[in-house]
């Protein structure tokens, strides 16, 4: 504050802080080309952490006063097969959140889940190591850890009250803060310890304001462990590949690509063999500053509501 | 058990077994609700002689949001003057706020509330310390610092 050379009569500045009834912490909104209304919807407290399957064309309704360059990439979208979408909390946590819930997701409905879940839990269990190698005492990370690769294990052994992971009850572990959380702070930690390993990607470290070098183990600390800090490439780079998972992002961005029959960008994060073999790769979609799960089905199977 | 329970019963263990930093006290840790520990800071520095108390409030939110931490303020124990702790104790950085992370520990937290201390060349409290302190909430955590500057 420069607020030392003015006469202290009144207050000349708002003060630099803000006093809250609830500790909370929103995405800062950005000016966005499309219905602000929508996206701030996301940050809403009481949304869940992960909703239901909807229809996309929910979607698509609240773009109809907007920008037709959206309601065309949805349109495109739904045409390709792509009917549902899985909404996620828009707490800068939503690209980890995504993430799992579709990797959980590809191992459950693997045409051999058992030997789904076996790879997926060697390929877990590789991870601690790489960890530590980032200097990170087990002592931080080994109850995330846990908590992720219990509920894999769910998935074929019951637990302690004789319950397998079924689509419901992962759709109820994930909005559970505590197992939610869990797994998106393990999910974090794995993307530094990622990054840290790899030195090549400090040429792609940018301050996600600012857009200036950040020094690796700054950008980390930062933007990387911190809850509530949104993905960028490198970030999602970094945890495909060291959760060899297979991740499609579908770009609804609102640009106009001026490809009449092609109008969504689909990036490919890693091609590389996933855990899952032969499994469809987890499809993500953005919207500016949110991520989502995008699905072939539009609605859950009845197991959710059994 | 709750995840906050489980790790601060691990942190205890651990200070136990290892001790704690130089200049670094655990005063108390009775329950996995509050904590407190002495804090020193060493060597030729501007509060040489000084002795502080932090205190720790955790909930079941450990260690993905971060504790609540600040200065012991009572008949025995002052916050230290410094641009980034006001009067009440409470102190702004970012690492209580929205740069926490989970991988830090109360040990961390210490050391890098000793660190911001050890290295402060000037004794002032922050510009607005009266209209805060005056404003104030309890809990520290209530309050949303904007932080300026990390290098004071």
């Amino acid at each position: 504050m420069q607020a030392m050379d003015l006469p202290e009569l009144e207050d000349l500045q708002p003060p630099e802080y803000t006093i809250m009834d609830e500790f909370q912490s929103l995405t800062p909104l950005r000016d966005y080309e499309m219905d602000a209304q929508a996206l701030f919807a996301e940050s809403i407290p009481d949304r869940p952490l992960v909703g239901p399957l909807v229809p996309m064309t929910s979607l698509r309704e609240e773009y109809e006063n907007g920008s037709q360059v959206f309601l065309k990439q949805i349109d495109w979208l739904i045409s390709r097969g792509y009917t549902g979408v899985r909404r996620t909390k828009g707490d800068g946590d939503c690209f980890y959140r995504s993430l799992a819930f579709g990797y959980f997701e590809r191992i459950l409905h693997a045409p051999d889940a058992e030997l789904a879940v076996m790879s997926a839990i060697s390929s877990i269990e590789s991870t601690p190591p790489l960890l530590e190698a980032a200097g990170f005492q087990p002592l931080v990370f080994e109850d995330f850890y846990e908590t992720f690769l219990s509920l894999v294990k769910r998935i074929l052994t019951p637990d302690e009250n004789g319950k397998v992971l079924t689509p419901a009850a992962l759709l109820e572990a994930f909005n559970d803060p505590e197992i939610s959380n869990s797994i998106v702070v393990y999910l974090r930690l794995l993307t530094s310890a990622q990054i840290r390993a790899d030195p090549e990607i400090s040429d792609f470290l940018l301050h996600p304001e600012t857009a200036e070098f950040v020094e690796t183990r700054e950008f980390c600390e930062n933007f990387v462990e911190a809850m509530g800090k949104e993905a960028d490439h490198p970030q999602m780079q970094a945890l495909t590949q060291a959760l060899r998972v297979h991740v499609v992002i579908a770009y609804l961005d609102g640009h106009s690509r001026g490809k009449e029959e092609d109008p969504v960008n689909f990036v490919d994060l890693h091609k590389a063999v996933g855990t899952v073999p032969e499994a469809e790769p987890v499809t993500l979609l953005y919207r500016p500053g949110h991520y989502d799960l995008l699905d072939t089905r539009s609605e859950d199977p009845m197991d959710y509501y059994m | 058990m709750a995840v906050s329970t489980r790790r601060l019963q691990k942190e205890l263990v651990e200070i136990q077994k290892q001790g704690t930093p130089v200049g670094i006290t655990l005063l108390s840790a009775d329950d996995f609700q509050t904590w407190l520990f002495t804090v020193q800071v060493l060597g030729d520095t501007i509060y040489s002689g000084e002795l502080f108390a932090l205190k720790f409030r955790f909930d079941g939110q450990y260690p993905i949001q971060p504790p609540a931490v600040q200065f012991v303020v009572d008949e025995k124990y002052q916050a230290p003057v410094h641009p980034h702790v006001y009067s009440n104790g409470h102190i702004c950085a970012s690492i209580l706020g929205n740069e926490w992370s989970p991988v830090l520990s109360v040990i961390a937290v210490c050391v890098t509330i000793q660190s911001m201390l050890a290295s402060c060349k000037k004794k002032e409290r922050p510009p607005d310390n009266e209209r805060y302190v005056k404003h104030a909430p309890e809990n520290p955590k209530k309050t949303q610092f904007v932080y300026h500057d990390d290098t004071v």
